[in-house]
């Protein structure tokens, strides 16, 4: 079959212009590669330059809190070959600190600021690196996993009465489809 | 701070407030202003299909020209900054719906960090509006309801908020940790 060829064109000349960098062809238009948070720049800037991966789509963050890192996800946009071509890298979860790529793209500036905000991640020399959706947040960035936003709630604001009968129904779905609570799951419980 | 002294409630009202508040209940003019995705259920309630003009009911486009404040759904903390300095501009008397679960008890947001759970400890509300969203039956329906008990002189919640202002205040800065708002003097 002659499938995904302008997809396998694109991945081969990233796994051979870059070492340490592994891909695969995901599904038509669209191609994920793994690499390391060092080759990170490099490999926004091939795609970009060379490749004319010219449309920076968007930029998130992944809380792998059993693995202890943090994912960030990078996802390039080609307007010419209509593929879509996503670049993740892992970090520390403990002190994380990331490259800044606002040189590249200036737009990658506003998901880094709402990354450092949401997830407390560094990026070297990022401007404005201030207080940006939240205000005067002083507890843990709100989007990590270990964030209790329960807790957070119940110390915060004023809960009305009337909302205790809410049953608890995922035991009962987990039990009907033969499936079971996942660990981290567990402690969000309406007991 | 100037508050007004306690005003006591009568049983029956005089002639010159049963004519003002005749005259407040229709003429309800409703800040446009909308915080959440009930805003949505606004332009409806206001154009030809509901026409809530027949009631009295209209827009008003500044904080000072406004009777009615309409919190349409949730509320977000930084938000909530924003109606307060609203509702603390507003002309006496001022009157609050709160519109949608959001507001009551904090619907689908009830366990989220940054909206509040029930509006009532933040600013006085006179009419809640439940559902979520509320069509615009409900909302004129809670209008009408607003109207009685504007017409019974029940509706007042800006009282309320002159005489307990420190419980509020204390409720607000418990959220909005770093207070830099104007004092005002009513």
């Amino acid at each position: 079959m002659s499938e995904h060829i302008k997809e396998k064109e694109t991945l081969e000349a990233i796994t051979t212009a870059f070492e340490k960098v592994n891909g695969v062809v995901q599904r038509d238009k669209r191609i994920i590669v793994r690499t390391e948070a060092e080759t990170i720049p490099g490999v926004l800037l091939y795609a970009k330059e060379r490749l004319k991966y010219n449309h920076f789509s968007h930029m998130s963050c992944v809380d792998w809190i059993e693995d202890k890192q943090f994912e960030l996800v990078y996802i390039l946009w080609s307007p010419e070959d209509k593929i879509q071509l996503i670049i993740k890298c892992r970090i520390n979860r403990e002190n994380p600190i990331m490259q800044n790529i606002d040189n590249i793209w200036r737009q990658a500036n506003t998901y880094e600021r709402e990354i450092r905000e949401m997830y407390g991640i560094e990026f070297e020399g990022l401007v404005g690196a201030k207080e940006f959706i939240l205000e005067d947040w002083e507890d843990m960035p709100p989007m990590r996993r270990d964030f209790d936003t329960k807790e957070y709630s119940n110390d915060h604001f004023f809960d009305r009465p009337g909302r205790e009968d809410a049953k608890d129904v995922r035991t009962e779905i987990t039990e009907r489809s033969g499936e079971e609570i996942p660990d981290f799951a567990k402690k969000y419980t309406r007991d | 701070m100037n508050i007004n002294p306690k005003i006591d409630k009568k049983d029956s009202l005089t002639i010159s407030e049963y004519i003002k508040n005749f005259a407040r209940k229709h003429s309800l003019f409703v800040l446009a202003y909308g915080t959440g995705c009930g805003a949505i259920e606004i332009p409806p309630t206001m154009t030809s299909r509901y026409d809530a003009e027949r009631f009295g009911i209209r827009g008003a486009a500044t904080p000072r020209q406004a009777d009615v404040l309409l919190i349409t759904g949730y509320l977000a903390t930084k938000t909530l900054k924003r109606v307060i300095r609203v509702y603390e501009q507003m002309q006496d008397p001022k009157y609050v719906i709160g519109f949608g679960s959001c507001t009551i008890n904090g619907g689908m947001y009830w366990d989220s960090y940054n909206t509040i759970n029930s509006l009532d400890k933040y600013i006085p509300v006179d009419v809640f509006i439940n559902g979520c969203m509320p069509r615009p039956e409900a909302v004129i329906s809670g209008f009408v309801k607003l109207q009685e008990y504007i017409q019974e002189g029940k509706a007042d919640g800006w009282l309320k908020y002159q005489n307990n202002i420190e419980e509020y205040r204390a409720n607000q800065k418990r959220v909005i940790k770093n207070w830099r708002m104007p004092d005002y003097n009513w």
